[in-house]
């Protein structure tokens, strides 16, 4: 995709947003899209270490509730301005996750993914008896400031601009991996992920960008936490639970991993599907798990894949037309 | 200061009492091609896989270039010029052939990347499959594409692991003949393993034969295929 597509796409979706923002009048409505929205954030961090490093993750949301108890920790002890402890926050759990990385990206298939899980179920149960640090099982509420980034905090949680900017970071999230992607660093973490033992013999080398990679899905997994943190200005162990990671990597199934778009649409579709089925049925997820079980069958690709499949593509058109389509 | 692009002195790969190379002494001068044959089980891709750091040395040393590269992983010793291909197809299988080509050549050597890829390509008539996905080309073209990961970065040495595995004869005699010029026009210096004898013997300045992780003969590839240990090893006594 070239770096002007990118941008139409990014520039048509933040319009979307900003349309739902505007037309949605029900604060329900906007509060369900707000949570979807958050979760689209995480998934697409789960997702992408799926798509770039081939690695499936069960203990992602150790990332995402981490970012939530290192922010109200922080806020409370008053170290630093909130907008500067996002930042930070953010930059110590990327540092702390390549470093976690550079450790358990060597080790291959189901037993990363078993290692991925002891690590987050370890923060759980911490968390859930360090009663004087986290509150323990009850949670820790999170001070936030009366006004963020100059914005004040009543006008930033009304739910229509809560899921604005939800909506925003999201957007550029996925426009921001697509632009990085494209490029050098996006074909190092593609080549390693297909054939690592050739990567090496092309002159690459493998670990780092596996770390890499590893960290920025930590990151985005961490900035959801952030987002989650801010609607609901709470944090709980629930957050760090395997099975909120498991939520995840579902969305990620179903929204399909291969487009960046696909674990966000993947995310929304989970969000439909509880709350619309969750008004007539109260074993909803088990006509999740169906609905997940018939795209893993019939479009392995997810929902995006499918979607793809059902739009020609810009290559497709052009071969129709007789005309070369440029490589990206 | 030695001729010799690549030197294997005395390399020994053993786990425990199987001695799967034992006391192997090679070398290959500047544009040279060396075919490598032998019955399977010989020690020929362990050779290969030995002298690019695939397989630590039990015993010996590799040097290319005149530098001792034995402590050396892959990675340094192909940005030292050492590539190679593999006897199974190894290539990206869901990367686009032009970027996974043009990614070779840019960790070879970042300035110029797109056009030594271009010409690779161009060399192994893959431009016109540039922006097809891997798994998509059909089995000769990604034997090319193989061959084409192995030779952008224009390496000085190239060890290739039976290159024409499941080709047609047709084919196998067409790419050996174009590899032969390609080598000898960018001035490179090939270990060629391979099980044709056609192609081993039509297209090497010299030909060394194993047996059991040793060297049994070599030499210029009519006074090898002469050997009477060499038609009693492998040949046959028909050949």
């Amino acid at each position: 995709m070239t770096i002007v597509r990118i941008g139409l796409a990014a520039v048509g979706a933040l319009a979307v947003g900003g349309a739902v923002a505007a037309l949605v009048g029900s604060g329900t409505v906007l509060s369900l899209l707000t949570q979807a929205v958050i979760y689209a954030v995480f998934a697409s961090g789960v997702g992408l270490l799926l798509r770039q490093n081939g690695m499936v993750s069960f203990g992602h949301a150790l990332y995402f509730g981490l970012s939530g108890y290192a922010l109200g920790i922080v806020l409370q002890l008053g170290w630093m301005p909130a907008e500067l402890a996002l930042v930070a926050v953010l930059a110590a759990i990327g540092a702390v996750a390549f470093v976690v990385g550079l450790v358990i990206v060597r080790v291959p298939g189901v037993a990363f993914s078993m290692m991925t899980l002891a690590i987050g179920q370890m923060l759980f149960l911490t968390a859930s008896r360090s009663r004087g640090l986290t509150g323990g099982a009850d949670g820790m509420n999170i001070n936030w400031p009366s006004t963020l980034f100059g914005v004040p905090q009543s006008l930033l949680l009304k739910p229509a601009v809560l899921f604005l900017v939800c909506w925003c970071v999201m957007v550029l999230v996925v426009a921001g991996l697509a632009l990085l992607l494209r490029g050098r660093f996006g074909a190092v973490t593609e080549a390693v992920r297909d054939n690592e033992e050739r990567a090496r013999f092309i002159g690459l080398r493998t670990l780092a960008p596996r770390a890499a990679i590893y960290a920025l899905s930590a990151v985005i997994a961490a900035l959801g936490g952030s987002l989650s943190a801010l609607n609901t200005g709470f944090v709980s162990p629930e957050a760090l639970h395997w099975s909120v990671s498991g939520v995840a990597l579902m969305m990620v199934v179903v929204g399909g991993y291969r487009a960046l778009w696909g674990p966000p649409l993947g995310a929304i579709v989970y969000f439909l599907f509880k709350d619309v089925l969750g008004d007539w049925a109260s074993h909803w997820m088990a006509i999740f798990g169906i609905a997940l079980i018939t795209v893993i069958v019939f479009s392995p690709t997810g929902l995006a894949g499918a979607l793809e499949r059902l739009l020609p593509s810009r290559r497709k058109r052009a071969a129709a037309a007789g005309r070369p389509a440029s490589a990206h | 200061m030695s001729d010799y692009v690549l030197q294997a002195e005395d390399v020994a790969i053993h786990y425990g009492g199987v001695k799967a190379l034992d006391g192997v002494a090679l070398t290959l001068e500047r544009g040279q091609i060396r075919g490598l044959i032998g019955p399977n089980g010989a020690g020929k891709s362990t050779v290969i896989d030995a002298i690019t750091g695939r397989r630590r040395l039990t015993r010996g040393r590799v040097r290319l270039g005149g530098e001792d590269v034995t402590a050396l992983g892959p990675v340094e010793r192909r940005r030292r010029g050492l590539s190679r291909s593999f006897q199974r197809t190894s290539i990206f299988g869901q990367m686009r052939v032009r970027r996974q080509v043009e990614l070779a050549a840019h960790s070879m050597n970042p300035e110029g990347s797109e056009a030594d890829a271009e010409a690779v390509l161009r060399e192994l008539d893959l431009l016109a499959r540039a922006d097809d996905v891997a798994e998509d080309l059909g089995y000769g073209e990604q034997r090319r594409l193989d061959l084409a990961l192995a030779l952008v970065g224009r390496p000085t040495v190239l060890l290739l692991d039976e290159p024409m595995a499941g080709l047609s004869v047709k084919e196998s005699l067409d790419l050996a003949q174009h590899l032969k010029a390609l080598t000898s026009r960018w001035n490179v210096s090939v270990l060629l393993v391979e099980h044709d004898m056609d192609v081993v013997f039509g297209i090497s300045d010299v030909v060394t034969v194993f047996e059991l992780g040793r060297v049994i003969a070599s030499g210029e590839p009519a006074a090898v295929r002469a050997d009477p240990r060499v038609r009693e090893a492998y040949l046959g006594s028909a050949a």
